[in-house]
């Protein structure tokens, strides 16, 4: 089947069987590599996007469900100011990631910070808790998530106030 | 298969149109039951689907105020968004404890319900609060209450050829509402069920007792419901204790350790009664 | 600029994940469906063209890996050691068309009984055998005031690492270039060479990102690298060989349970008189680290605990499962498990509390071990206990939730609460003599003041590097972003071992440190630039020996304790953790901050492993629904975890530390679950059986 989806803001237009999943799509077919096909079940996380501004496991999305519809990758992600924020509170608290849950965490984070302000430890590990990687500790994820929103919340003031 | 016949219904009406054509194909809304089990490299997919998540008519929400109306297309994710008044506190239980957050934002609530191989997170929660779902097909729509969806033998009954459109949930005040969930919670096993338990006191007498557990069966016991109600609380030692071999006895359905696990959440529900 | 200039470079390395080179050929893995018997032949359909079959006959060079004294089959051939063992691999361009002949493969193996059993077993199951004594147990437990007996048991654990294993072979002019994710370079490299019949040169290994590995990639990676090497060399191509994570999960090497039986004897004054172990490592078919996972459990087994009169006898116990080995550590957990959730009952028994049993009973200064030299120093866990009670009110909980336990006689009596303690070591150094002998760092300070590191072992997480960057630009006074670690190639970094038990800061740390000094000494007179090696040789009789091992291996030890406070939930008696401290003592700590996250990372994993990951062997394999429904536990679910260091002194050295959560927590949310329970619980994770003890309770 053909057919055509928005693709980091962009239309694009893509031939795939319908056994496909969007995970090997957007990486072999796009050269996307932020989002990794590990678990194939939607248990790792690592394969995340954000579908319509809701994050979904790209390994769960046969090709035919994302027709017609809104997809950003970390690639995408990364061209914002939300992506600027996060990794910077990543870096403040100190938090070094493996590099195989980075697009996982970074873009549950974005979810988490664009439904909560300022989110509290369980609300923080609670979003985290889909991306069950083991390289990072709770305390050091939950400074760093409260240091993104932290910047995240003086960038918006200051947008706001100009 | 690599290649799957994918039809995309524009309405409800062309949906049903489909469904009495091809009798044979399967309805594919967030598809996560479809996919739990698969880890290969590409999907394995029935070779018809209809994709029928996107339809309108089968995501609308509606509120009054003895019930809330819910479209089967509805993710889990926004069924959890729905405002406090129209989201019943158990039902809000089940739902926050289905797999992640990017999985409720795929998977719908009408999917969690029409299962055929067992019950799934929401079941027992809905059937605690005796919640009705509407079928259609050709001959038209009717409702039904969930718990009618599982047998004599409290296996799934969901019907072929049908549709869940809507869920209808009576909305009443509960002074005691209980969720758990036994086994491996992110993966439905032969061990694994969700245990749901709502209760109202009116004047220290019990008013409404409802116990729900179900994984690959369901265990609704209504009579030992019926005999519970009326009852002083707290209930005595020995009035406990009788219920609870009830329910025990009930449970040799079970496998021995859901039986096991069954007995000990009520125990703990009964006790509740009890203080 | 020197090369490998970007000081973080094992975080620039690539993920295998990503490396598809265009037009290469992918592998997959043709694997036995039968766990024991003799594998007759491998039927494939004809197959198209660019797409080949390789079985055992065809590789140029020794069908064999070495690891750790052990040698394992690359493909099987003649017999069937376990389900799963890899028979042939498929190899060519599309992966889709590999699928379709995939299954058309039939593996034919005339069927034998497999040997599952691995608590009861026959002598030729033995891989491994260490027997041991101190004094005289026979008569220490004749006049014994009290003997407690109890037997433990740790089951198989999924590491869950990053990223599934594989390996990418491809040819860069006249070398075969390997690329993978590993812990150990060098035996990628010698693997390779030795299955293709070339010299090591011939082989460069580029190791990609690890991730957190929990010891799962220790040799395992060189065996799925020779597989890619074959396909590479036979179909002229690059090759790629990536398991899935269910393949992965099904068949890679697995945490190797273990069972310890512990009979101890108490003198009047309750103190540990003699102690009677007998343990059993299941280590799977094959046994690449049978020698090393027995050493390591045997000295553990001895915990914190002076005994004078001690008698051992473990086995490393081989089945027709996968070969099963490392995990956070190599085999010394399990033991710590048992030991410490002893010292608990041992307390009980003597009518202390635990903190009074352990500081009566702890090592100290000339105390003997069942390995190696008396003691040269007091150990530090009265002082462990001390910072873990004050931090944690261990001492007014455990108190009061023993008086609850006792008064208790229904569970609606208020909360059911438990709280635990649990020492540990960490030896950082291999104890079986079956290891690699010879470890080396190199640096060079060029004429700009420029330091170059090179070490196979800066595969390690960033933090390590930083720490190695840290201790050269002090010792040479340079600015430490004047340091630089070179990519940990095989042509470019020296050999400096396995990257295991925390080495990349035990031993590594310290040859950069030798060779930063020898550079120092010679820098105002020699010209620059200048460069230095440093080796470190094993002595030849560091092996396990009945009742010795050369030197004293905690003489560098790292020492730690846990306290672990559980709730039991009042409708489904599971427990929820409510606390965790940790305190360790781990020498010179160059970054608090990057420490403490280490070990609440492990300790979050430890957690993870005491309640949630559970996984069985059916007929000595792994099912799908074990892969489908495996879950670590979710972060929300991990309390605050504290961590509290012991200040060393400041010239003492860096200490790896790393694997203490899983040597320590697991011990301390046992006793603390059956403190809260009113049951001694021997087993983890806690399974059905618990629950069931719980419900009788």
């Amino acid at each position: 089947m053909t057919f055509s989806f928005i693709l980091n803001g962009e239309d694009v237009l893509v031939k795939a069987r319908s056994a496909d999943r969007l995970v090997d799509l957007l990486r072999e077919r796009f050269g996307l590599l932020g989002p990794l096909a590990d678990c194939r079940h939607g248990a790792c996380g690592k394969c995340l996007i954000l579908l319509d501004g809701r994050l979904a496991p790209s390994c769960m999305l046969p090709a035919f469900k994302v027709r017609g519809r809104e997809v950003i990758t970390l690639e995408g992600f990364s061209q914002t100011d939300e992506y600027a924020d996060i990794k910077g509170g990543f870096e403040e608290a100190g938090l070094e990631l493996c590099g195989f849950c980075d697009n996982g965490r970074i873009l549950a984070v974005a979810a988490l910070l664009e439904r909560n302000a300022r989110p509290s430890r369980d609300e923080i590990l609670g979003e985290l808790s889909a991306v069950p990687c083991r390289c990072a500790d709770p305390e050091t994820l939950t400074q760093a998530v409260a240091a993104a929103a932290e910047r995240r919340a003086r960038r918006l003031y200051h947008r706001a106030r100009q | 298969m690599l290649v799957s016949e994918v039809h995309q219904p524009r309405d409800l009406s062309e949906l049903l149109s489909l469904m009495r054509r091809l009798p044979g194909a399967t309805l594919y809304a967030g598809g996560t039951e479809l996919l739990r089990e698969q880890a290969s490299r590409y999907v394995t997919l029935p070779p018809e689907l209809v994709s029928i998540a996107s339809l309108l008519e089968l995501r609308q929400v509606s509120l009054t105020e003895r019930f809330v109306e819910l479209g089967a297309c509805l993710t889990l994710t926004e069924v959890l968004e729905l405002k406090e008044s129209a989201l019943p506190e158990l039902l809000a239980l089940a739902l926050r404890g289905v797999a992640t957050a990017p999985i409720r934002n795929l998977a719908t609530i009408g999917g969690n319900l029409a299962t055929r191989s067992r019950f799934m997170d929401v079941w027992p929660a809905l059937a605690c609060l005796d919640a009705l779902v509407e079928l259609r097909d050709g001959s038209g729509a009717r409702w039904i209450n969930l718990n009618r969806l599982a047998d004599d033998d409290g296996r799934p009954a969901f019907p072929a050829g049908v549709l869940l459109s809507r869920i209808r949930i009576p909305l009443e005040r509960w002074d005691a509402v209980a969720l758990r969930k036994v086994g491996r919670c992110g993966y439905p096993s032969r061990d694994s069920a969700v245990f749901a338990l709502a209760a109202r006191a009116e004047k220290g007498i019990l008013a409404e007792f409802r116990l729900a557990f179900a994984g690959e069966r369901a265990l609704r016991l209504r009579d030992v419901e019926s005999r519970i109600l009326g009852r002083r609380l707290p209930l005595s030692a020995k009035e406990r204790s009788a219920f609870a071999v009830e329910y025990r006895e009930a449970a040799t359905v079970l496998s021995p350790e859901l039986a096991l696990r069954f007995g000990t959440l009520v125990d703990g529900a009964l006790d509740l009664l009890s203080r | 600029m020197p090369e490998g200039e970007n000081p973080r470079a094992a975080q620039a390395e690539p993920r295998l994940s990503d490396l598809l080179p265009a037009g290469g050929l992918q592998v997959v893995t043709i694997r036995s469906p039968s766990p024991r018997g003799r594998l007759l032949g491998v039927e494939a359909p004809h197959l198209p063209k660019g797409y080949l079959l390789i079985e055992a006959r065809d590789l140029p060079g020794a069908n064999r890996i070495s690891c750790f004294g052990s040698e394992l089959p690359i493909l099987a051939e003649g017999r069937i050691a376990f389900s799963g063992e890899p028979v042939a691999l498929l190899a060519g361009p599309d992966t889709a068309v590999l699928a379709d002949i995939v299954a058309k493969v039939k593996v034919r193996v005339e069927e034998e009984e497999p040997l599952v059993n691995w608590e009861s077993f026959s002598s030729e199951q033995v891989a491994a055998k260490r027997v041991a004594s101190l004094g005289d147990p026979e008569l220490a437990f004749s006049i014994a005031d009290k003997v407690v007996e109890r037997s433990y048991r740790a089951e198989a654990l999924e590491h869950w690492y990053s990223e599934p294993q594989g390996a990418l072979a491809s040819f860069d002019y006249d070398k075969l270039e390997i690329r993978c994710a590993t812990q150990w370079p060098y035996h990628v490299r010698d693997s390779v060479a030795r299955a293709l019949g070339t010299k090591p040169e011939d082989v460069v290994v580029r190791p990609t990102r690890l991730g957190a590995h929990l010891d799962g990639k220790l040799w395992y990676p060189s065996l799925l690298a020779c597989h890619a090497a074959l396909a590479a060399f036979l179909g002229k191509r690059s090759a790629r060989l990536l398991l899935s994570r269910e393949e992965d999960f099904l068949y890679s090497p697995k945490r190797a349970p273990e069972a310890v039986a512990l009979r101890a004897a108490l003198d009047k004054s309750g103190n540990l008189s003699a102690l009677d172990v007998r343990m059993s490592i299941h280590v799977g078919a094959q046994a690449p680290l049978a020698e090393e996972l027995l050493s390591q459990a045997c000295l553990a087994v001895q915990g914190a605990y002076v005994c004078p009169n001690l008698r051992l006898e473990g086995y490393a116990v081989t089945t027709n499962s996968p070969p099963l080995g490392a995990f956070g550590g190599l085999g010394a957990a399990p033991a710590f498990l048992a030991i410490e959730s002893l010292s608990t009952e041992l307390a009980e028994a003597a009518g202390m509390d635990p903190i009074e049993w352990k500081s009566r009973n702890l090592l100290r200064k000339g105390s003997r071990l069942l390995a190696g030299d008396p003691l040269k120093e007091d150990t530090p866990f009265d002082a462990i206990a001390e910072q873990l009670c004050r931090a944690s009110d261990f001492r007014r909980k455990w108190a009061a939730y023993e008086l609850v336990r006792k008064r208790r006689s229904c569970r609606s009596e208020g909360p059911m609460r438990g709280i635990g303690l649990a020492f540990a070591h960490q030896t950082g150094v291999f104890l079986s003599g079956s290891g690699p002998n010879s470890y080396t760092v190199e640096a060079c300070l060029d004429k700009d003041l420029r330091l170059l590191l090179k070490t196979s072992a800066a595969i390690c997480k960033g933090g390590i590097a930083d720490i190695w960057r840290q201790s050269a630009a002090e010792i040479l006074g340079i600015p430490a972003d004047k340091v630089s670690i070179a990519p940990p190639d095989t042509d470019g970094s020296p050999n400096s071992g396995p990257v295991t038990l925390s080495r990349g800061l035990s031993v590594v740390n310290r040859l950069v440190e030798r060779a930063c000094t020898a550079i120092q000494k010679r820098r105002f007179r020699d010209p620059l630039p200048i460069s230095a090696k440093a080796i470190h040789r094993l002595p030849s009789s560091s092996a396990w020996e009945p009742n010795r091992v050369a030197g004293s291996p905690l003489e560098s030890a790292a020492w730690g304790g846990a306290v672990v406070e559980v709730e039991l939930d009042s409708w489904t008696l599971e427990p929820r953790t409510l606390g965790l401290w940790l305190c360790v003592e781990g020498g010179r700590i160059v970054s608090h901050a990057r420490a403490a996250s280490a070990l609440r990372a492990a300790a979050s994993a430890a957690l993870s492993s005491c309640m949630r990951e559970r996984l069985a062997f059916e007929r000595g394999a792994i099912s799908r629904e074990a892969f489908l429904s495996y879950e670590t536990l979710p972060l929300a679910e991990v309390p605050p975890i504290l961590v509290e260091f012991l200040e060393a002194e400041r010239r003492s050295p860096a200490k790896g530390l790393g694997e203490l959560p899983f040597d320590t927590v697991p011990a301390a949310f046992l006793s603390a679950v059956s403190q809260a329970a009113g049951i001694h619980f021997t087993t983890l994770p806690l399974g059905p059986d618990a629950l069931s003890a719980l419900e009788d309770a």
